[in-house]
């Protein structure tokens, strides 16, 4: 699997993790940015071969956005307490 | 460091208790048996998501499952899950169903071939009882009839 929230992922334990640091939602990258979509795609597929153990999870090298800031966490707080 | 949804998700949540993580009770690791490049790949979503003409998902505790076909350009693709996150994803469901993607790195020979579908079925449930008995190998027997190698989930 691929994921973005690493804190759920280690507890649930999938057998193979591919972790992306990319807010909840936009897994594969912002809307409508085809080649984004398909790096991450890329980039998570060749961990597939790289995997030794079941619940393993590894990082992909992806950032959001790519200067790697933080300030994405705050907006995505603000949604998520948002929702009911 | 990454984001901590959980403490964010029980606040949410709150007065509810947190929400429940269910780990299986069986071990699902399974060696790839080829290369990528020779495997047929499906996508597994949980974002309750079909084609525009089939069936919605009844919202909340849905276990049923929907065959949607791999081929991207093979119509509009519709979100049904309940989460107050759909909306950026409802603006290019390729964001989390990266559908043209994988038929893009097929055509690149990254992987062997497609699945002639993905598979998608309504992410947190309540009755995992019902998922690990049920629904999980409904879509197991799915991906055996499509002889299909490896699937990658991409949880919503």
């Amino acid at each position: 699997m691929i994921g973005t929230a690493l804190d759920i992922m280690s507890q649930v334990a999938p057998p193979r993790g591919a972790f992306v640091d990319h807010p909840v939602g936009r897994t594969f990258g912002p809307p409508h940015d085809r080649p984004c979509n398909a790096d991450v795609l890329r980039k998570t597929l060749a961990e597939f071969p790289l995997f030794t153990h079941c619940g393993e999870i590894r990082a992909l090298a992806c950032e959001w956005p790519a200067d790697g800031g933080r300030e994405w966490e705050e907006d995505l707080r603000a949604e998520l307490l948002h929702e009911r | 460091m990454a984001f901590e949804y959980l403490p964010v998700m029980a606040r949410a949540g709150a007065p509810k208790p947190p929400r429940v993580l269910a780990t299986p009770s069986k071990t699902a690791w399974q060696r790839l048996e080829k290369p990528l490049a020779q495997s047929r790949v499906a996508l597994l979503t949980s974002a309750a998501l079909r084609s525009s003409e089939q069936a919605p998902f009844i919202p909340r505790d849905d276990t049923s499952y929907r065959l949607v076909p791999s081929d991207p350009a093979a119509g509009t693709i519709v979100i049904d899950h309940h989460s107050g996150i759909g909306r950026v994803p409802r603006q290019d469901p390729e964001i989390v169903f990266p559908r043209a993607a994988l038929a893009t790195l097929a055509n690149e020979g990254v992987i062997g071939s497609l699945s002639p579908f993905h598979i998608s079925f309504m992410g947190g449930l309540k009755s995992h009882h019902e998922v690990e008995s049920s629904l999980a190998p409904a879509i197991a027997a799915e991906l055996r009839r499509a002889d299909v190698d490896a699937a990658l989930l991409v949880p919503y």
